[in-house]
């Protein structure tokens, strides 16, 4: 297994194998050294082997990331110009991902919520193919126990495994890269050059293109690891139906968000201090999620968004508001924070936002079909999960032979109704 | 088959999965379902990869399951559900030299009246009422200059940005129409001389960008079947055929503006290499005919040393990412560049120059 996701890893770009061999071997050994030094009760020096890891793990990705956005950014305010060496490396695929797991793996270590895996087993963990490049950002915890007892080859879900991989293909090939081609790409180009009633359903496409794109994404990636017997945990639970910001996040990119409470709301204190702290430590996690997913302005703003919505909401009486009000607002606070999210600068965010109050171009992107499949998307968020278990059981129920070719029958209907060329995947960027 | 996957006669095993390698089976039978299904299309992008041994491998494998899954009549589904979506597999003929033009370019409705490209020379006939008639020199929003963009994926990246800067005047109408993945080497995967022959006889510009090269760098086949080996002799002579060809196509219009984009720098040096050698390809072409401008945009995106670079500082003085992390393509910053740089030229009429200005 560690020999086939080096491989495919090393598919994109060997010199990156590397890079994760790096990080495997630097981690696992600090694990290794924070579990000896807390068995021998030297406390300080496990918490020293994990400052260093973190700090080599964070170098990592502070190279890769975000050393030219903040050399470009020091050097335009000094205006020395091009007085600091800028080193324009190419991204590593997946460096924010299995960077952010192998930091979980040295603090639960020294948290004592785990022992310390095998070579091997925490090579597999940080690895492992179907989630290497864009996440589930699964946890040692999640991992290890499934990885030391072996996946039972008598029992593969292999329904919901075909399931999960069609749902995830029709989500990227067929919903997103039709929703990006049909009015996303063409609106946030050109915003000026199309009426509000386009930008608008150009916003609003977005935000069921990026949805379908990465848990669409997540659904393959889940798939695949149930077919070699892993269980990845839920990454999307229909985010668009949330009544509020909180508990959008409680459904968005949850392997994310758990992993910023867990490792950095809380360690800042949480809600535990006065409400001020707390609305400081709510804006620091939620900006620091935004540059997690780039080292641009635009995602800092857009994780500030999240991070002063969350701070007011806690202030209004949720009680006395309508939930439909309550969906509406939530809906389109995430939507404008898209904006920023989705938009090439700051400036053309805020092209975006005009647009949709005056722009006055024409309305030729705007039809039947493209509102019939934003209600429709919109809508299957509200469809309660037992119908998707129902669908699952059905699929379950079936002999093995049927499911193959039920799988193979979608995929020919995906590869049919999909556009000509599909883009990649969003979130293969952080 | 079923045999094979004798889970089906095994339900005590349904309630919590199957074997590992009855699973493995169904899926192989599945994908080839899939694949039998599919074949025409699988076999359409093999035949659309570039010449190498993966293509060839590809199209061994491809065609003889075509033709197997064809006598079976298994890619009828495909075929019924193309149709259905109103696609077909049929692209039409390649627009290779210039006798297909006339072809290419026949009227789609009686509406139309076309002239061929070695018979026109003078300003073409519209019948419709928005044609333009470009010996009148006077744009308004009515009557706007128009501007078409034509190109790969790098104008994916800067097209809207540029019709965007350019409709900042009320008496321009700008068009990107970018093709991703396509060039003049494999008219097979998309027609650039048909589809620019089609524009300009439809609509007529006033104005016209083309920008190719990016996936130019390939082997080609020639009108024999024949691959002509990247930059060999003849492989140089046919390409500059097709420059020329769509070049003229281009500028059939003596009044209209042509301007042909060069590659910028690219980060890989063997790529930047190649991308020189085709730029030197269209620059020839362009100074053999008066009405095709070849713009170089070396100097627009090298650093002070001449070589390619990500961030370059802007008028102001500030540090901006003018390209993106693949190394090819330009940012937003970088599409606004080049976007100025092309409206500057396409200004340098004093007659244009005056539509933003007004």
């Amino acid at each position: 297994m560690f020999c086939s996701s080096l491989f495919f890893y090393g598919w994109w770009n060997w010199r990156f194998v590397f890079l994760l061999l790096w990080a495997i071997a630097s981690n696992w050994l600090a694990g290794t050294q924070i579990d000896k030094h807390l068995q021998l009760g030297n406390k300080d020096s496990a918490k020293n082997w994990m400052r260093t890891a973190i700090v080599a793990d964070l170098a990592l990705l502070g190279v890769f990331k975000y050393y030219d956005f903040f050399a470009v950014e020091l050097s335009n305010l000094l205006g020395s110009g091009t007085a600091i060496p800028l080193l324009e490396l190419t991204l590593p695929v997946g460096i924010s991902f299995f960077t952010f797991q192998a930091m979980s793996y040295v603090i639960d270590m020294h948290r004592k919520l785990i022992k310390p895996m095998p070579v091997l087993d925490f090579a597999v963990y940080l690895s492992f193919f179907p989630q290497l490049v864009a996440g589930p950002i699964v946890r040692a915890s999640e991992m290890a126990p499934q990885i030391s007892q072996r996946p039972d080859p008598r029992q593969v879900a292999s329904g919901e495994a075909f399931q999960l991989i069609l749902r995830g293909l029709f989500k990227k090939v067929v919903i997103s890269s039709w929703l990006a081609s049909t009015i996303v790409d063409d609106v946030f180009a050109n915003p000026e050059g199309h009426s509000s009633q386009e930008v608008l359903l150009g916003v609003y496409g977005y935000a069921i293109q990026i949805y379908a794109d990465f848990s669409g994404y997540t659904d393959i990636a889940i798939g695949v690891a149930l077919l070699l017997g892993f269980r990845f945990p839920t990454n999307f639970d229909r985010p668009y139906s949330a009544l509020s910001l909180r508990e959008f996040w409680k459904r968005w990119h949850i392997t994310l968000s758990s992993w910023l409470r867990d490792y950095l709301y809380i360690p800042l204190g949480g809600n535990r201090g006065e409400k001020a702290d707390t609305y400081r430590n709510l804006l620091i996690t939620m900006i620091l999620g935004g540059l997690w997913h780039g080292s641009t302005w635009n995602f800092v703003i857009w994780g500030a968004i999240h991070g002063v919505a969350l701070a007011v909401e806690r202030l209004l009486p949720k009680s006395q508001i309508h939930p439909v009000l309550r969906w509406i607002a939530t809906f389109h606070i995430v939507c404008f924070a898209w904006i920023f999210f989705r938009a090439e600068s700051f400036s053309s965010a805020i092209q975006v936002l005009k647009a949709i109050i005056i722009a006055s171009g024409p309305t030729d992107l705007s039809n039947a079909l493209l509102i019939l499949v934003l209600a429709a998307m919109l809508l299957a968020q509200f469809i309660p999960d037992s119908r998707s278990e129902d669908l699952k059981r059905w699929l379950n129920r079936r002999g093995i032979l049927t499911q193959g070719l039920a799988f193979g029958i979608g995929l020919v209907l995906i590869d049919m109704f999909g556009p000509d060329g599909v883009a990649p995947f969003i979130y293969f960027q952080f | 088959m079923e045999n094979g996957t004798g889970a089906e006669l095994n339900p005590q095993s349904r309630s919590g999965g199957f074997p590992a390698g009855q699973v493995f089976l169904s899926g192989v039978a599945g994908l080839t379902l899939a694949a039998f299904i599919n074949s025409s299309a699988l076999l359409t992008d093999a035949e659309r990869l570039p010449d190498s041994r993966s293509r060839s491998l590809s199209v061994a494998i491809w065609t003889p399951i075509e033709a197997a899954a064809s006598t079976l009549r298994l890619t009828w589904p495909r075929t019924v559900g193309d149709s259905l979506l109103g696609r077909s597999g049929d692209e039409g003929h390649i627009t290779l030299r210039r006798e297909h033009i006339e072809a290419v370019s026949e009227p789609q409705s009686e509406e139309w009246l076309v002239l061929s490209v070695e018979e026109e020379q003078g300003p073409e006939l519209h019948l419709d009422q928005g044609a333009t008639d470009t010996s009148e020199s006077i744009w308004d929003p009515g009557n706007p200059f128009t501007i078409w963009v034509l190109g790969d994926s790098m104008v994916q990246f800067f097209g809207e940005t540029f019709v965007m800067m350019a409709e900042k005047s009320p008496s321009v109408s700008a068009t990107a129409e970018p093709k991703l993945a396509s060039g003049l080497s494999r008219p097979d995967y998309f027609d650039w001389p048909a589809r620019i022959s089609e524009v300009m006889t439809t609509y007529d510009p006033d104005a016209v960008i083309l920008m190719f090269g990016g996936n130019d760098a390939q082997n080609i086949r020639a009108d024999d079947g024949r691959w002509l080996d990247r930059f060999s002799e003849q492989w140089e002579e046919e390409y500059r055929r097709r420059i020329a060809l769509v070049m003229d196509l281009a500028a059939s219009e003596p009044e209209r503006i042509v301007l042909w984009v060069g590659q910028p720098p690219m980060r890989g040096v063997g790529f930047d290499l190649r991308m020189n050698q085709l730029n030197d390809l269209y620059r020839a072409e362009a100074d053999e005919r008066q009405g095709v401008h070849y713009l170089d945009l070396r100097s627009l995106f090298t650093d002070e040393s001449g070589n390619y670079a990500r961030y370059l500082l802007d008028s102001s003085g500030q540090l901006v990412d003018v390209r993106l992390t693949d190394g090819v393509h330009l940012s937003h910053w970088g599409g606004e560049w080049l976007s100025e740089f092309l409206l500057k030229e396409i200004k340098k009429s004093p007659e244009v120059e005056e539509l933003w200005n007004e």
